[in-house]
């Protein structure tokens, strides 16, 4: 039994760092333009797409293809802040979440479209690879993508820590009036922080999609999990989205085990639940 | 053509009921109209979806609390009267009050948690919810038959709920749809709908108004349960078959905001609009391109979606009223006898002499954030019918002390007693207007989608459960606060003056024992300042006990009959207003050595 536990904890954490990667770029939109981005899964679910065609058609590594998606998708986010969420920020919450929810629909269908229901993966030499410990495995493309993530998440940290713009994202989530005074372009940052945001989670799909299936509506399966984790994590901080992810991956693991995979969801509402009764402000939350 | 709009509107307006009477016989009529099974679908469909969204706008709309989880409650509503039929063969129609029942007991248990989340988080974890429900349902075959669903035998008669005339459902749900109505169009008359619309605007203004926001939602949401389940029911009776994904789906959710919005978010009827405009399409995207291009609605949807809510926020029913408003000749005000001219410095005199028992009674109060102590054992009493300033420099936790004897937040130590009551372990702020302490805020929180009038209403239904004498009293007060030129305006559209004279209105509509004034002259100019003054002296005149904050030292000066200067959290001095005027202390840590010399006091 005490080696099945350190199995389920490595696979939990490992699975925990992605998780943590997933919804770090929840975090820092709620964070800096306190809008929740409902189409985040879609946004997963569209860079899980991207990353299967790249192998598809130039077989080019999963892994690899992030020096595409992480540009691509900083783009992307930046345009969509551009055209859809800023004529939005001072409106009420309603018109914000519809938004981004008209967006999720728009894209899970136009990928139904597409690609059709059917479930795709790719399938890389390492795909079924597992280091050997005495009596433990380690997955190897689970540990690709754990490395993956934490190294992204230890750059952003860094980036938002060390630079101007960084700084002026993190001052604009602070105190949007203050930072204007200071002379941040407010708009320009806002847009950074929403592509940087949507980059996060476009690394994520990537780095998902050897352990993976993509389909249309993978989104949603993503969603809920980053949302769970937002709000363990405290709703806007960085280093407690990190905590949550490895937190819910370890969760996901044992749950799995001993109640049931299909019930995972079930679990991380139910704890949803008793975070909000017992500790709303999260983890890392401030009162 | 404005003339003869105008006189369209308000012959409309006078025969409002005959109209709305002819609509109600022309929906009877309808159903048996067509022959055309396709036609009675659309029918039906038009009423089911109008329905729904309806009850969904009682929640969304009018409280403002977006749920995206409603699909939960029409699932629990269609399974709990299917499966009831299906194995002990309970009619439907009791199955369908069982799954409301049921409905109502699930959204009691998850509302009373996530009620406490602001808009986004509480939109996000209803839809949490809803896919939870819809996995559950999946997953516990036992109960559900699973993803293959249950199929409903076609056994027709009144008790299975099952008709071979499609004319049959279609007046089922007409009568679920005139009902959902009715209750909208009563609540928004009433107490209850302007508590709603209240908290949505703003939640903590609303609560210093006495209304309990936590109850009132849950009304909101089980009244708005009630009725998606047992559309849920009716759903199940109509296509005789159903399985998770179609009854749970988070898309039935995300249609029913979409027909609010559309047709116009937080009116009665804007829902039904929106139905009327969009169940058609609905079918006739999904008939002739979901076929082909299974998906295809719903991309139009988020379009449409995203269209709406960036350049047509108020719906078709809000732009037509809006429109209208335009037309609207505004009521004529009842003439209220005017206030006297603002009583001269003698009649206070006077009324100081008569100053009776201590109203309210502060001991070590201590509140702290964190590492800061904002206010430190504090004490100090205000006697019946006084005014009394609090004054200090900037973050000396004036506000902070307003925030403690008001409910909003809750003291580390101390004790509070009021009118010979200890109202220390109070802890929401309606607890408080209750006990009769209004009060304004610094930042004024006006509830800005509101008329001014419908705002004072807010108010004085604290003191009053019916709409025409709540309306009465507040065009009383309007013309008190010389506000009622105003009073159809909306909030939102106010100068800062008149915003603060809106904050006094509403508070006083409240009929406190004791008045809580943050700041209510900050930032207006000299002539402002003098009419807000003679409104205060009106007011106290008339018995009620004043606590003001101000750094207006003009009107402290003259209002005040004591003043407590706070500092760092601590009493410094307290007394009569020129005797802490001359004080060291407070020159040294507030007015400054300029003071006198500015103010010309000697």
């Amino acid at each position: 039994m005490g080696e099945v536990i350190i199995q389920l904890v490595i696979n939990g954490l490992l699975l925990g760092g992605l998780y943590a990667l997933l919804s770090i770029g929840l975090t820092l939109i709620f964070g800096v333009l306190e809008i929740v981005n409902f189409a985040h899964g879609e946004f997963l679910m569209i860079s899980m797409y991207l990353a299967f065609l790249l192998f598809s058609f130039f077989g080019m590594d999963p892994y690899l293809s992030l020096i595409v998606i992480l540009p691509v998708f900083f783009l992307f986010g930046y345009a969509i802040e551009k055209i859809i969420i800023k004529p939005l920020l001072n409106d009420p919450p309603l018109n914000q979440i519809f938004a981004t929810i008209g967006l999720g629909l728009i894209f899970s269908n136009v990928a139904l479209l597409l690609f059709k229901a059917d479930f795709r993966t790719v399938k890389t030499p390492y795909s079924d690879v597992n280091l050997i410990f005495g009596n433990f495995f380690v997955s190897v493309p689970r540990l690709i993508a754990f490395l993956i993530a934490i190294a992204l998440i230890a750059a952003l940290l860094v980036y938002l820590k060390k630079t101007f713009t960084g700084k002026a994202i993190r001052a604009l989530a602070q105190q949007r009036k203050a930072a204007m005074l200071m002379g941040i372009d407010v708009h320009r940052t806002y847009a950074i922080a929403f592509g940087i945001g949507i980059a996060c989670v476009g690394a994520a799909g990537a780095v998902l999609l050897p352990l993976f299936f993509v389909f249309p509506t993978v989104g949603s399966l993503f969603s809920l999990i980053a949302f769970v984790i937002v709000i363990l994590g405290g709703y806007n901080s960085l280093a407690g989205s990190l905590v949550a992810g490895l937190i819910i991956g370890l969760i996901e693991g044992f749950s799995g085990f001993f109640i049931s995979p299909h019930l995972k969801e079930v679990v991380y509402f139910v704890l949803f639940i008793f975070i909000l009764i017992f500790r709303p402000t999260g983890l890392f939350g401030k009162r | 053509m404005k003339a003869y709009l105008t006189t369209l509107v308000e012959s409309a307006k006078r025969f409002r009921k005959p109209l709305i009477a002819l609509a109600v016989v022309l929906a009877l009529v309808i159903p048996l109209l067509p022959r055309n099974p396709f036609y009675q679908d659309l029918i039906i469909m038009i009423f089911f979806w109008a329905t729904l969204a309806t009850a969904w706008n009682l929640l969304g709309g009018f409280a403002g609390q977006i749920s995206l989880g409603h699909a939960a409650f029409f699932g629990i509503g269609a399974y709990t009267s299917t499966i009831l039929f299906l194995t002990f063969n309970l009619s439907p129609w009791i199955g369908m009050f069982a799954g409301a029942g049921l409905s109502m007991l699930v959204a009691f248990v998850v509302g009373f948690p996530t009620f406490r989340l602001t808009s986004h988080f509480f939109a996000l974890a209803t839809l949490a919810f809803g896919e939870v429900l819809r996995l559950l349902a999946s997953y516990w075959r036992e109960l559900t038959n699973g993803g293959v669903g249950l199929l409903i035998p076609h056994t027709p008669g009144f008790r299975n709920f099952i008709f071979d005339n499609k004319a049959a459902y279609a007046y089922v749900i007409l009568v679920m749809l005139l009902a959902v109505l009715c209750v909208t169009y009563i609540f928004k008359k009433s107490r209850f709908g302007y508590s709603l619309f209240a908290l949505r605007e703003d939640q903590g203004a609303a609560e210093s108004l006495g209304v309990n926001t936590h109850r009132a939602k849950m009304y909101a949401l089980l009244i708005s349960v009630f009725f998606t389940s047992i559309a849920g029911t009716f759903y199940a009776q109509y296509v005789a078959f159903i399985e998770p994904d179609i009854v749970f789906a988070s898309h039935v959710s995300i249609q029913l905001a979409l027909l609010s919005i559309i047709g116009g978010i937080g009116t009665v009827f804007g829902p039904l609009v929106g139905s009327l405009f969009l169940t058609p399409l609905d079918i006739f995207l999904r008939g002739w391109l979901g076929g082909v291009f299974s998906g295809l609605n719903f991309i139009v949807y988020g379009v449409i979606l995203i269209l709406a809510v960036m350049y047509f926020p108020l719906g078709i029913a809000g732009w037509i009223r809006k429109k209208i408003a335009g037309f609207e000749k505004a009521p004529a005000l009842p003439k209220v006898t005017p206030a006297d001219p603002a009583a001269g410095p003698d009649a206070l005199t006077a009324r100081r002499a008569v100053m009776g028992a201590p109203l309210m009674t502060v001991d070590s109060l201590s509140k702290r954030f964190g590492g800061l102590e904002a206010v430190k054992d504090l004490s100090f009493m205000v006697r019946e019918g006084e005014i009394l300033g609090l004054i200090g420099p900037n973050g000396a936790g004036k506000t902070t002390v307003f925030n403690l004897i008001s409910g909003f937040i809750p003291a580390d130590q101390g004790t509070i007693v009021f009118n010979g009551k200890d109202i220390s372990s109070l802890k929401t702020p309606h607890c408080f207007c209750r006990e009769c302490i209004g009060r304004t805020f610094q930042l004024v929180k006006p509830f800005g989608h509101m008329t001014v009038l419908e705002n004072v209403m807010v108010g004085a239904f604290a003191c009053t459960g019916h709409t025409e004498e709540a309306r009465k009293e507040s065009l009383a007060i309007l013309q008190r606060i010389h506000l009622s030129h105003h009073a159809y305006t909306l909030a939102s559209s106010l100068t800062i003056a008149d915003r603060k004279r809106l904050e006094l209105g509403r508070a006083l509509a409240t009929q406190p024992k004791l008045l809580l004034l943050d700041e209510v002259m900050a930032g207006l100019n000299p002539k402002e300042t003098e009419d807000i003054i003679g409104i205060i002296r009106s007011i106290s005149r008339d018995g009620v006990t004043i606590i003001m904050i101000e750094h207006v030292m003009k009107a402290v000066m003259s209002l005040s009959d004591r003043i407590v200067v706070i500092n760092n959290g601590i009493k410094l001095v307290e007394g009569l207003p020129n005797d802490v005027v001359k004080d060291q202390r407070v020159i040294d840590a507030y007015l400054g050595g300029a003071y006198h010399a500015t103010a010309g006091l000697k």
